[in-house]
């Protein structure tokens, strides 16, 4: 039932509660939103194929598709998304057709930098919602888990370099495989002859 | 003198057309209209958004939201919401066009009227927000007025929607646009039926289930059915002045959102 334009509006819709529920836990407030009042960040992605907008009111993020009210658009890619945080890239993202920019690029790195700067404090929130102990419980258990897996992923990194370094080497080449097949044949080969000479031999030896 | 005798009976059958028009299925005088449509929304006004909610499965949103990209609104513009009802366009609107800006929130219908303003009150939307009681034919504002004027799903229910079109076009700015979010024809034929099917059996279900009055549900019904096609309402928004005007239907057709230019 949604075709490609309704799903360009339940992204912006799902973006824009996502955001503003964030910036509402973020531990060091919204008052970072203050100075981009009424400013809006445009940014289309080759991926995504519409743009995406994001303005600045009372202390909120309205994200839509309007591109007329920008100030300061981004025509990128996700990949070069991701570079543009080192600002010494830019000019060279720029030459290399990666990335076209118009209006103030400060804006965007305004906006960039509130995007680094949330930080949600998980536990107070969820404690809210399941009492302390249980948090505290969930919290230790998901601690645990985080270590084990912490440790596995290590123990099998560590398995994978020791396999990469040393075992691989030891390890038959297809060619050397075929060329043992071969010798094994041969030496099969040469058995049978010399049972055969044998059998005559003893043959040979029960006539006389 | 038989002649004489059709041609006045002609008249006559004419005249009468010109003193009668649609609510859903049935033929009413135009007089009558506006009291019966008002009665629908002061019937439904408490319960709107949780049964728009339950009969578009929410994508009502989304549409809205889509006729807000659509209007290309910038801070500063000056927005009029026709038939704004509980006013999801105007606090959209409100925070778009910023403190310089304004969204005025008007309805015909005071009990949807009082619903919106109390609901944007709530969310704190208060600084650029006018409230105005306002039949579409007849808007008290002055000449080249508005940079937007929209009207969702609120075109079908007024008596004369040509001169409700001609008002608003009075109204706009030159350079400004009317967006016009309302149900039209679905483009399959299939989609058609099942809407039918949900629209005459399950949506005045709904309402007698949530609201106590399927009645209201099935004049919604009757009067979408009754309402111009994409084509029809096209050429009326032409005839009203409006030019590079065009639509978009979404989601098959269910709601098409129309859009014409005062130049």
């Amino acid at each position: 039932m949604l075709n490609q334009l309704m799903g360009q509006q339940a992204l912006c819709s799902v973006l824009e509660v996502v955001i503003n529920q964030a910036l509402a836990l973020n531990m060091h407030g919204v008052e970072s939103l203050n100075r981009l009042e009424q400013k809006t960040l445009t940014i289309k992605l080759t991926e995504l194929g519409f743009p995406l907008s994001f303005s600045v009111n009372q202390q909120e993020i309205l994200v839509t598709a309007l591109t007329e009210r920008s100030d300061c658009t981004l025509d990128t890619s996700i990949k070069t998304l991701a570079a543009l945080k080192k600002e010494q890239q830019i000019t060279e993202l720029i030459k290399q057709g990666k990335l076209d920019l118009h209006g103030d690029i400060k804006l965007a790195q305004q906006f960039a930098n509130i995007a680094e700067s949330l930080e949600i404090d998980w536990q107070s929130q969820l404690a809210m919602h399941i009492s302390d102990i249980a948090t505290y419980k969930l919290t230790r258990m998901q601690q645990f888990v985080a270590d084990k897996l912490r440790f596995a992923s290590g123990q099998i990194q560590s398995d994978a370099s020791e396999w990469l370094i040393y075992e691989k080497r030891l390890v038959a080449t297809n060619s050397q495989v075929t060329n043992f097949n071969q010798q094994v044949e041969q030496v099969s080969h040469a058995t049978d002859i010399i049972s055969n000479r044998i059998d005559l031999l003893v043959a040979h030896q029960i006539d006389q | 003198m038989s002649g004489q005798q059709d041609n006045h009976q002609s008249e006559s059958s004419n005249s009468s057309q010109e003193h009668t028009t649609h609510f859903g299925y049935q033929t009413v005088e135009k007089n009558d209209k506006e009291s019966k449509v008002a009665g629908v929304f002061h019937s439904v006004a408490a319960q709107y958004d949780i049964m728009n909610d339950l009969m578009s499965f929410g994508i009502h949103r989304l549409w809205k939201r889509f006729t807000i990209d659509a209007s290309g609104v910038r801070p500063g513009n000056k927005v009029l919401d026709l038939a704004g009802g509980t006013g999801d366009l105007t606090a959209k609107f409100s925070q778009l066009v910023g403190s310089e800006g304004k969204v005025i929130l008007a309805d015909i219908n005071s009990s949807m009227l009082n619903v919106g303003r109390d609901k944007l009150r709530d969310k704190g939307l208060v600084q650029n927000i006018e409230y105005v009681q306002a039949n579409a034919q007849y808007l008290p504002f002055e000449d080249n007025s508005f940079d937007i004027v929209t009207i969702a799903f609120g075109l079908r229910n007024v008596t004369d929607k040509d001169m409700a079109l001609r008002s608003i076009f009075r109204v706009l700015k030159p350079g400004g646009r009317l967006l016009v979010l309302e149900f039209s024809q679905p483009e399959h034929e299939l989609l058609n039926k099942a809407y039918d099917f949900y629209s005459f059996n399950i949506l005045p279900k709904i309402g007698e289930l949530v609201t106590k009055d399927s009645e209201s549900y099935l004049y919604l019904a009757e009067s979408i059915r009754m309402h111009p096609d994409q084509e029809t309402l096209k050429t009326m928004l032409d005839n009203a002045g409006f030019e590079q005007t065009s639509y978009k239907n979404l989601t098959g057709g269910v709601v098409a959102l129309h859009k014409g230019y005062k130049f």
